[in-house]
């Protein structure tokens, strides 16, 4: 059987919990063969390909929740500091280079300094830093610099939870406002 | 009344322009400009000038307070580039005026020629203000828009969701509509009907002068179709964009805010789980670290006290040793132990099996490894163990 160039670094890099980007050669022999490899990787590792137009995954049913509450978390503090900041964070998050020293001046002066010191992964600088290493090996963040850096597009995976949770918190809000007016009018009734 | 001279109004409006520029910015924030105020701007500019702006019937009294006539305000609206945005209800007006025109202009092409001409004027009229509204809200919104994505009062991201999503809804989609040349309610798509019409009526209509009035018309049609697609695509592809991105932001931001109320309690993107590294692998001290790193947040753990009776067993060392030194030679030490606990407990345990082995450490026994080997299975687990051959010192065999 004749493979797909790249083949293995795909699979590895994949298997690896990396964000394989659309900047990457990888990337595009993994979208031309797209169904091919949604297979590969169900039939062979249990696996699910999750595939965008600008990076790909891999998930299971067994996942790291530890990492991803500790990503979650840096990029809420993150957006909140840059708003914060007057900021817009979408463009900074896409376009800007961030410089760590800029990252820890947020988190030791963020209002939210007790979440930060109460999560083991972002307690301090060094675990900070820990931390942005582990989002780089897993293709989140990309080095520009000893202690500069930008994001890829797979902060997006973030962004895009936050904006489904705001979107499901007002979709109960108002699930709730309405209930409450069918009672009043059923009350009046 | 004497008729004042064009150039002494102007002239008045560059001398004391700050003054004008304050009364304006207060009718526009306010509506009106009160008495008060107005007397305490035209204070604070120093100068005896509160008879010209009446003389020249710059401002006008409303009730108590004072307001710019028309014809002055729209004139300072246009120099200072700050137009009101007008609600596109406003604008839709327009649609009702010019196809009332153009109904009456088709169905009287062969009336009356003044009136003719009169209506062909007063459309052409219809739709050059019907363009400088469009482009007035497109300035308007465009500034809006920027001022709201450089934020520079800093206002908090619900209010600027809240005037992200007002602006798309009350003034960007409606005007959106306004210019789809696809939507035949549209105003765009009923000035490319009258642009078809004027088109042929230009080239064949019987009288010169009207064949005139409308080459004309056609050609402002033409440049308000090039000026109404400009301003359709800065709507679109400038404007809609801008202004949903930063709706998108503040609605990111408000999602954030949630989760970090309790982010432990809500489910984050799974992420893959890395399981096979190897100890050579370049990335093994963050693997490692990660792997800690897991057990570092950790949910609260409720301790009860646990109410099942344990068994205790006290080993008695001197009892089982003697019992062994009573079976001498023992041919196989582990399955003596095994004979032992099955005949006094019924089954096997690791943590006696463990103990009794022990008794391989006595100093008064003679321990003889084999090479043999043997699998021993106890309730919780299987041991691969030596043959032991044990005997006391100076008994023959």
């Amino acid at each position: 059987m004749v493979y797909p160039s790249n083949h293995r670094t795909i699979v590895e890099d994949l298997m690896k919990g990396k964000f394989l980007l659309s900047s990457e050669k990888a990337f595009t022999t993994l979208k031309k063969n797209e169904e091919f490899y949604r297979q590969f990787f169900e039939a062979s590792f249990g696996l699910e390909l999750r595939m965008s137009g600008e990076y790909a995954y891999l998930l299971s049913s067994v996942t790291n929740e530890t990492l991803s509450k500790s990503i979650s978390i840096f990029f809420a503090i993150l957006c909140y500091e840059l708003d914060r900041d007057g900021k817009n964070f979408m463009d900074q998050l896409q376009y800007n280079e961030f410089d760590l020293e800029t990252i820890e001046r947020y988190f030791e002066n963020t209002s939210y300094i007790d979440l930060v010191k109460a999560t083991k992964t972002l307690e301090d600088t060094e675990k900070r830093k820990t931390l942005i290493e582990t989002m780089r090996r897993r293709n989140i963040v990309e080095r520009t610099g000893d202690d500069r850096f930008v994001f890829t597009p797979a902060y997006k995976v973030f962004t895009d939870f936050a904006l489904e949770l705001a979107q499901k918190k007002r979709a109960e809000r108002e699930l709730k406002e309405a209930e409450k007016q069918i009672n009043i009018w059923q009350e009046e009734d | 009344m004497h008729r004042v001279e064009p150039i002494t109004i102007l002239r008045f409006l560059t001398n004391h322009f700050d003054a004008v520029k304050d009364l304006y910015e207060c009718q526009c924030n306010e509506g009106s400009i009160r008495k008060e105020v107005f007397q305490e701007i035209v204070k604070r500019h120093g100068a005896e000038i509160t008879n010209q702006f009446f003389d020249y019937k710059i401002l006008k009294q409303n009730g108590e307070d004072y307001e710019f006539r028309k014809s002055y305000y729209d004139f300072l609206e246009f120099i200072l580039v700050e137009f009101r945005p007008i609600l596109p209800e406003s604008i839709e007006k327009y649609y009702s005026v010019i196809n009332d025109l153009f109904r009456k202009i088709k169905q009287g092409s062969h009336e009356d020629k003044m009136i003719l001409q009169a209506r062909i004027a007063e459309l052409a009229e219809q739709i050059r203000e019907f363009l400088e509204q469009v482009e007035k809200n497109t300035l308007r919104l465009l500034s809006e828009s920027r001022e709201l994505k450089a934020n520079a009062d800093k206002i908090d991201y619900r209010q600027k969701l809240h005037k992200a999503s007002f602006w798309i809804d009350y003034y960007i989609l409606p005007l959106n509509k306004i210019l789809d040349v696809n939507n035949h309610h549209s105003i765009a798509y009923k000035l490319a009907e009258v642009a078809e019409y004027v088109n042929q009526k230009r080239l064949v209509f019987p009288d010169e002068r009207i064949r005139q009035r409308f080459e004309k018309l056609y050609y402002l049609l033409v440049q308000v179709n090039d000026d109404l697609i400009r301003n359709s695509k800065i709507l679109t592809n400038e404007l809609l964009p801008l202004i949903e991105r930063i709706r998108t932001e503040s609605t990111i931001l408000s999602g954030w805010i949630d989760f970090l109320k309790n982010p432990f309690r809500i489910e984050t993107p799974a992420m893959l789980k890395e399981n096979m590294f190897t100890a050579y692998s370049k990335d093994m001290y963050y693997h490692t670290k990660e792997f800690f790193e897991q057990f570092e947040i950790q949910d609260d753990v409720i301790l009860e006290d646990e109410n099942v009776e344990l068994e205790k067993w006290i080993y008695n060392k001197a009892a089982y040793k003697e019992k062994l030194l009573a079976q001498l030679p023992v041919e196989n030490f582990f399955e003596w132990i095994m004979n032992e606990l099955k005949h006094e407990f019924g089954t096997t345990d690791t943590d006696k099996l463990f103990t009794l082995a022990c008794l391989v450490f006595e100093e008064d026994l003679k321990v003889e490894f084999q090479e043999a080997e043997q699998y021993i299975i106890t309730n919780q687990a299987q041991f691969k163990v030596p043959k032991i051959k044990i005997q006391n010192y100076g008994l023959p065999e």
